[in-house]
């Protein structure tokens, strides 16, 4: 581009200092919204990947148990065979530090003399008594990081809490690994011999897993597996590496889709602002090209300004992003532990490759907004004087066919919505298609309302009022570009919104249906949607047994592996003569529960679980049990919120036939007639005594727990709303703030006709007003159609749920007050600036 | 013209600029520079629990067999080690090297829920040394004494670290003793006799290492068992005779920490005799006072020897790939004896590569002894040659003689 | 670059040009079958009422509009049969506009306004810097080089208007009522300008404007009526080959 262009277009942006510095920061808040979104939910899958491979190690292959572990035979019968292979025992378990943060750490029980294949936490230095680890019962040894962290230093105890019972683990020595990688996994992670954990564990004489290393891959692993004892498994490592990116996938996938809507938002900007430039200059554009400047370089000329806008916009983008995800990792990983697996995140990690992802999205998104633009302003005529009528003629005239072509794409959208695919990308596209299709609806209807709204306006502030409604259609080509621009960025506000209450309004009626008995009893678990603990033997059948209690039942909730993959299963002891809580899918109830009671190889699914492996009643599912793997029939789908990987079912009946397992995770007590529930609390509480610590809740203490863990795990997604809501309102602001300046001449000659500065500030309220709600009327429909698609296509194409839309008032109401407050802010400073400002000076410029 | 602006995103870019490096500033202080890994070795070295509360070789005690063969899980440390000289029909010459190390890490039994739990831990070496194909097989192995996983037992006899194992052949009698190990590409499948009886080194059994009282240990050895086996070698097994030595030594004390290294050195002669003569070097390399060593004759009362009574002469050297430079030839000489023999390494590398590196190897030597030609072959023992070596490892890692 | 060789074609030639707008349902004629040649040098004054067309002939001769009719060449080349960039092109080479409104660039000085002729030419540097100021000074405003066009007065911006208009030394110069905005004295001044310096670069100017003194000094006089040329010699009338 010719350097004096260049130069024209550079004192072009700063000559409009306001809408070009909120035209950056809508830029910059789309990227860093989404760049934020990806490092902090990238910073958290790769520390517990970190950890995982730390932990994991070197191993091709491990050998695993059912649910109650290893028992440690297998490994010393492994390790004195000829052909022993290199292997390490595993007792794995977590902890959770007493007092203070209570941060929950993992406990890692190794051999040492094992590990030296596996992995290598040594090649730093270690400073204490390494020693003692293996002689002295609880001692452990952690990294200098986190003793920093917890506050302790090697020699020091250290009390943790492990399934309601108190451990006193001892420093024996702190390790300072030279790798980082190590170093990071190290963060959450504290290294005991074997001995040590299955103390602190209460898991003597079992084993989590062992770790092989079978260079000769799968002839050595079948050689194995024929001596290996029923119920123990040899796997390969390789095939559960996934699940913990498989596992979380939707959740991300989400995450991102939300933090591109902010982006979309962003690019609207974009786009306004670019459009107004163009818009703006016409005249000027049209005496480039009476000198003779090609279409081509107008062309080039305006989309190298989105480019300069782009780059210095994604460049803060990609710093605030940092800022800001710094502040969400702790938000990710909350959910994360809330929802999936513990994991401790106490870095960002900076991956380049998030950053470049996240200055193309930046860049790639301004310079697609400018195309419109762009192409617009390349097409402008070669005009010897600005005919500014001819311009809104024709944006007149072009309305209906936009708005024909808007319907058009609206058809399109929907089609594609409707698509009968599980796959994601045409819903995402879809979703983008809606938008883009009721944002070309706007100009006419625009135009159609604020006809309308000339008479009324009219009669209440009189000609000013008139004027006010007609200066939105007589400057359509601008006014409908502001108006797309705010819908699609309130809307998506609304759509978001309404998606997270539909979810929170389906989960809060499952409760109820689901959480029947009147107290529930369980030891505090670590990962808040799953219960992972045990409570001690024989302390169930005491609890159950106390006064007061009519009925029980209780739950056991196991890991174990449903076609090679690591599932929930729930096994549940049903209360005499209680009504089972749980709904089906599809299918008689009575029927189900007949077929699940009356064999051992029927059990049940959770509908993510059928939906994410695509399975229905009457399939086969291949489940490892204590007695090998065997071949279950699904005999239902039931509903379930309570878990995004699904989980699957079976009666305690079933469980205890198949697993050796004789805990218990949960009790549910049903008190008698005339009991109050309080009072059962109370003796269920002295009943347990001190032997563990558990929670007693009663129904409507739990229902209000599950909803706290609800509502923080949707804690991201309303912190992404309200940033969705920022950007929205940058938009507002620039959007309207932008067409007011623009009219300054305008304004310039009514002054000079003798409107008072008071008048004028009256005018430009009552038109930004207007615009501000028309916004706010527009972005409902489009909000409402939003969340349709949020919830019924989206939500179920990656989680598998079926939610009810549920409409809530206060979002919508939101929306509209978003709107109203950006627009009278939006117009206060061109109304103030106008106000002060000479009539002649405006009049004069160009 | 838009100066505001310029300067205002300048201002903001670089404010953001700042506040990302503060945040992502690594605030933690450098990392503490401390000494000692989590190693296996560490854990070997015994913590800092010191010798308190282990038993200690202060005064010679009755020796008797077979039940000295067995632990004794008082003292520290112990080892049972075996070296052999083995040969097939047509002459194609092995040496081999089997070694338990049992360490303890307390003095007492500790009170554990976990089977895991125990205070002794084993280490083991077992190398062959293929002389015709020049080539050194080695392998280590570490275990806890616990779960059956590695033990050692006297009656009937067994040592063993998972599927190694060296143990009697029937419940009736410890002899002849039945030796199985692989590694490295290499299985050795041995039976021992008895041979000569034990042989008491030092005092009645106690070996001095240093002038303060229970600085010693207990310490005998089998100088030759006729043994007979197979080595399986690349897929190929061979039968193979020869005569193995053992070694049994016990203690709690260390050596002083002015002390580097020694070599050793076991050596059967032709004459139906044996040599055996350690040095303990100090930081100067010049041979400690205790040194010492034991001349067994055909039959009769073996004869001990003193650092005066024995010279040793470095011929050759041999530069190890891995860094360090070993003696690789030697004469020695003991006048009273009127012994002069010149000691070859059938291999030059015989270094084990292990958590500690050592040489160990197949020797052989020729000379003689009263004026008349004698033969023989052996194994030689050298320590801290390799750079750097950490005096606690030397004294735990490898065997003090 | 100005051709120092004569040039024996004309450098405009309309043949039956007719140019007409759609308005709403009815077709509004504004041109109907206008024939025109212009030569090199000469100084041609277009007059005529508002709305007779004169803009639109401007335009069409610019290559800005396209002819409904007829055929128009520019030096011998047929604007119908040119793709719109290559008709771009020829106005950045061939053709100086100036228009009643001045328009100036207003994010470029002064100077920089003169320039874009020459940048667009791909001539930069020192050499259109001195052009640059070679106009600047004969239009008397080589003071204001690098004032924003808002500072200037409306006789000062239409003199930079001129100067751009003739910084490439283009063989056609087009001039849409330059003297529209102003005071008569101003624009006697910018009219002076404009006739001397185009008469020494050997341009043949086409000047729209209601000064009837303009006829005076013109070589020829052409006055539309009705959609139709009529033409009249001028008071500077002299020979041309």
């Amino acid at each position: 581009m010719r350097a004096l262009l260049a130069r024209s277009s550079l004192r072009h942006l700063g000559g409009h200092p306001w809408l070009t510095a909120l035209s950056l920061l809508g830029i910059a808040m789309g990227v860093a919204v989404v760049v934020s979104i990806d490092l902090a939910s990238g910073s958290a899958l790769r520390a517990f990947e970190q950890s995982t491979d730390v932990v994991a190690g070197k191993a091709t292959h491990q050998i695993v148990g059912g649910t109650s572990g290893l028992p440690e035979g297998v490994y010393t019968a492994l390790k004195l065979r000829s052909d022993a292979p290199a292997a390490a025992p595993v007792v794995q378990g977590f902890v959770q530090v007493e007092g203070g943060n209570q941060r929950t750490l993992t406990l890692l029980g190794l051999d040492p003399f094992s590990e030296a294949p596996f992995r290598d936490f040594s090649t730093g230095n270690a400073v204490g008594d390494v020693g003692a680890l293996l002689t002295k019962p609880g001692a452990v040894v952690m990294g200098a990081k986190t003793a920093q962290a917890l506050g302790v230093k090697a020699g020091d105890t250290l009390p943790v809490m492990v399934s309601g019972l108190r451990k006193e683990l001892h420093v024996a020595a702190l390790l300072s690994p030279a790798q980082e990688a190590t170093e990071r996994a190290l963060e959450s992670l504290v290294i005991s011999d074997l001995s040590t954990a299955q103390e602190v564990l209460e898991q003597q004489g079992k084993l989590t897993r062992v770790d092989l290393s079978l260079p000769d891959g799968e002839a050595q692993a079948a050689r194995l597996r024929a001596a290996l004892p029923q119920g123990a498994e040899l796997v390969q490592t390789s095939g559960r590496a996934g699940t913990v990116e498989q596992m979380t996938r939707a959740f991300r996938t989400n995450l991102t889709a939300l933090s591109l809507l902010a982006l979309v938002v962003g690019m609207f900007l974009i786009y306004n602002t670019m459009t107004f430039s163009v818009v703006q200059r016409r005249g000027m554009l049209g005496r480039l090209r009476a000198v003779g400047v090609t279409r081509g370089e107008l062309f080039g000329l305006v989309l190298g300004e989105a480019l300069v806008l782009g780059v210095v916009g994604t460049t803060a983008g990609l710093l605030l992003g940092i800022l800001m995800a710094s502040g969400l990792v702790g938000l990710i990983t909350r959910t994360i532990n809330d929802l999936y697996f513990v994991v401790n995140v106490r870095r960002l990690s900076l991956e380049p490759f998030t950053l470049i992802k996240g200055l193309g999205l930046g860049l790639g998104a301004t310079v697609l907004a400018a195309l419109v633009p762009a192409w617009e302003a390349a097409r402008a005529t070669p005009v010897t004087a600005l005919r500014r009528s001819t311009e809104e003629d024709v944006s007149h005239r072009r309305a209906p066919q936009r708005a024909l072509l808007g319907l058009g794409l609206l058809a399109l959208s929907v089609g594609l919505l409707a698509w009968p695919t599980q796959a994601l990308p045409p819903a995402y596209a879809g979703l983008f298609g809606v938008m883009m299709g009721t944002a070309l609806l706007v100009p006419w209807v625009t135009e159609k309302l604020t006809l309308a709204a000339a008479w009324p306006l009219g009669a209440l502030f009189g000609p000013l009022g008139r004027m006010a409604a007609r200066g939105v259609t007589a400057s359509l080509s601008r006014t409908a570009v502001a108006l797309a621009a705010l819908m699609v960025a309130v809307a998506t506000t609304v759509g978001v919104g309404l998606m997270v209450s539909s979810f929170r309004g389906t989960v809060v009626s499952w409760l109820e249906a689901a959480l029947q008995a009147d107290v529930f009893v369980s030891p505090p678990s670590l990962v808040a949607r799953r219960g992972d603990s045990a409570m001690v033997p024989g302390l169930a059948e005491k609890l159950r047994a106390t006064p007061g209690v009519v009925a029980s039942g209780s739950i056991r909730v196991v890991q174990v592996r449903v076609g090679e993959v690591e599932t929930d299963l729930l096994a549940i002891d049903f209360a005499q003569g209680q009504e089972r809580s749980y709904r089906f899918k599809e299918g008689s109830t009575e029927d189900i529960w007949r077929q699940v009671d009356a064999s051992p190889d029927v059990l049940l699914v959770s509908e993510p679980f059928a939906f994410h492996r695509k399975v229905r009643a009457g399939d086969t599912l291949r489940v490892s049990t204590d007695k090998g793997p065997h071949d279950f029939r699904v005999g239902g789908v039931y509903f379930d919120y309570g878990s995004d990987v699904g989980t699957v079912l079976m009666p305690r009946a079933t469980y205890d036939h198949w697993y050796a397992d004789r805990s218990v995770t949960g009790l549910s007590l049903f008190a008698a007639p005339g009991l109050d529930v309080d009072e059962l609390v109370s003796r269920v509480r002295d009943r347990a005594g001190g032997e563990q610590a558990l929670n007693v809740r009663a129904n409507k203490v739990l229902r209000q727990t599950s909803l706290e863990v609800f509502d923080r795990t949707f804690t991201i997604t309303q912190v992404l709303r309200l940033l969705a809501i920022g950007v929205a309102f940058v938009g507002v602001l620039s959007a309207l703030m932008s067409l007011q300046l623009e009219r300054a001449r305008e304004f310039a000659v009514l002054r000079a006709t003798g409107l008072t500065p008071g008048q004028l500030w009256g005018m430009v309220s009552l038109q930004t007003g207007l615009l501000g709600l028309l916004a706010g009327l527009f972005s409902i429909p489009l909000g409402l159609a939003l969340a349709y698609v949020l919830v019924h296509v989206i939500n179920q194409r990656s989680f598998g749920w079926t939610l009810q839309l549920v409409v809530a008032p206060g979002v919508v109401v939101q929306a509209m007050v978003l709107a109203l407050v950006a627009a009278a802010l939006a117009g206060l400073y061109p109304a103030w600036r106008m106000a002060r400002a000479n009539p002649a000076m405006a009049l004069r410029e160009e | 013209m838009g100066r505001g602006l310029v300067i205002g995103v300048v201002v903001v870019l670089a404010a953001l600029g700042v506040a990302v490096g503060v945040v992502m500033r690594d605030t933690e202080e450098a990392l503490l520079d401390g000494s000692g890994t989590m190693t296996v070795a560490s854990a070997l070295g015994g913590g800092d629990g010191g010798m308190e509360g282990y038993t200690r070789a202060v005064e010679p005690r009755p020796f008797r067999f077979p039940e000295d063969h067995g632990p004794h899980p008082d003292f520290r440390t112990e080892w049972w080690y075996w070296t052999g000289n083995l040969e097939t029909e047509d002459g194609r010459a092995f040496g081999y090297q089997f070694t338990v190390f049992r360490s303890a890490l307390a003095p007492e039994k500790p009170e554990r829920g976990s089977a895991w739990g125990t205070r002794q831990i084993a280490m083991a070496h077992f190398t062959v040394t293929d002389v015709s194909a020049g080539r050194f097989h080695v392998t280590e192995r570490f275990s806890r004494a616990a779960l059956g996983l590695a033990g050692a037992e006297g009656s009937p006899f067994r040592v063993w670290v998972q599927d190694w194992d060296v143990r009697s052949e029937g419940t009736a009698s410890t002899w002849p003793m039945r030796l199985r190990a692989q590694g490295d590409g290499v299985t050795l499948d041995l039976v021992m006799d008895e041979g000569k009886p034990p042989v008491l080194q030092g005092d009645r059994g106690l070996s001095q290492k240093g002038a303060e009282k229970g600085n010693a240990s207990y310490y005998y050895s089998m100088t030759r068992m006729p043994s007979r086996g197979t080595v399986s070698v690349g897929g190929q097994t061979v039968s193979v005779k020869g005569e193995s030595w053992m070694d049994r030594e016990w203690s709690t004390s260390a050596l002083g920490p002015d002390l580097v290294g020694w070599d050793w050195f076991a050596l059967q002669l032709s004459d139906g005799s044996e040599l055996m003569n350690y040095q303990l070097r100090d930081k100067a390399g010049k041979a400690d006072p205790f040194s010492a060593g034991a001349w067994v004759p055909a039959t009769g009362e073996s004869v001990h020897l003193t650092r005066e009574d024995v010279k040793l002469e470095v011929l050759a050297t041999w530069k190890s790939p891995r860094g360090g430079e070993y003696p690789a030839r030697w004469r020695i000489s003991v006048p009273k004896l009127s012994l002069d023999l010149t000691v070859t390494p059938k291999l030059e590398n015989q270094e084990l590569p292990v958590s500690v590196r050592y040489w160990e190897g197949a020797v052989s030597l020729e000379g003689t002894r009263e004026g008349k030609p004698v033969q023989g072959r052996g194994y030689v023992e050298l320590t801290g040659y390799a750079d750097a070596p950490r005096s606690e490892d030397v004294t735990t890692r490898s065997r003090t003689p | 670059m100005p051709s120092p060789l004569p040039d024996s074609r004309p450098l405009v030639e309309l043949r039956g040009v007719t140019k007409s707008y759609a308005e709403g349902d009815s077709v509004r004629e504004v041109l109907s079958g206008t024939s025109l040649t212009l030569h090199r040098g000469e100084f041609v004054v277009l007059l005529g009422r508002s709305g007779s067309g004169k803009s639109t002939l401007l335009n069409l001769i610019s290559g800005i509009d396209q002819a409904t009719q007829g055929e128009i060449l520019v030096e011998g080349r047929d604007l119908g049969r040119m793709k719109e960039r290559e008709r771009t092109l020829l106005r950045r080479e061939r053709v100086g506009f100036i228009f009643q409104a001045f328009n100036l660039l207003p994010t470029l000085t002064v100077e920089e306004n003169v320039r874009l002729p020459l940048e667009l030419l791909g001539r930069t540097g020192t050499e259109a810097s001195a052009r640059a100021h070679e106009l600047l000074t004969r239009v008397g405003l080589s003071g204001r080089a690098g004032s924003f066009p808002d500072r200037l007065s409306g006789g000062e911006q239409q003199r930079v208007a001129v100067a751009r208009a003739l910084a490439h030394a283009p063989p056609l110069l087009l001039a849409d009522e330059p003297t529209g905005n102003l005071d008569e004295e101003t624009g006697k001044h910018v009219l002076d300008l404009l006739e001397g310096l185009t008469r020494q670069g050997d341009t043949c100017a086409l000047v729209v404007t209601h000064e009837p003194g303009m006829a005076a000094r013109a070589d020829r006089v052409l006055t539309m009526e009705g959609g139709r040329l009529v033409e009249r010699p001028g008071g500077a009338r002299r020979v041309t080959s």
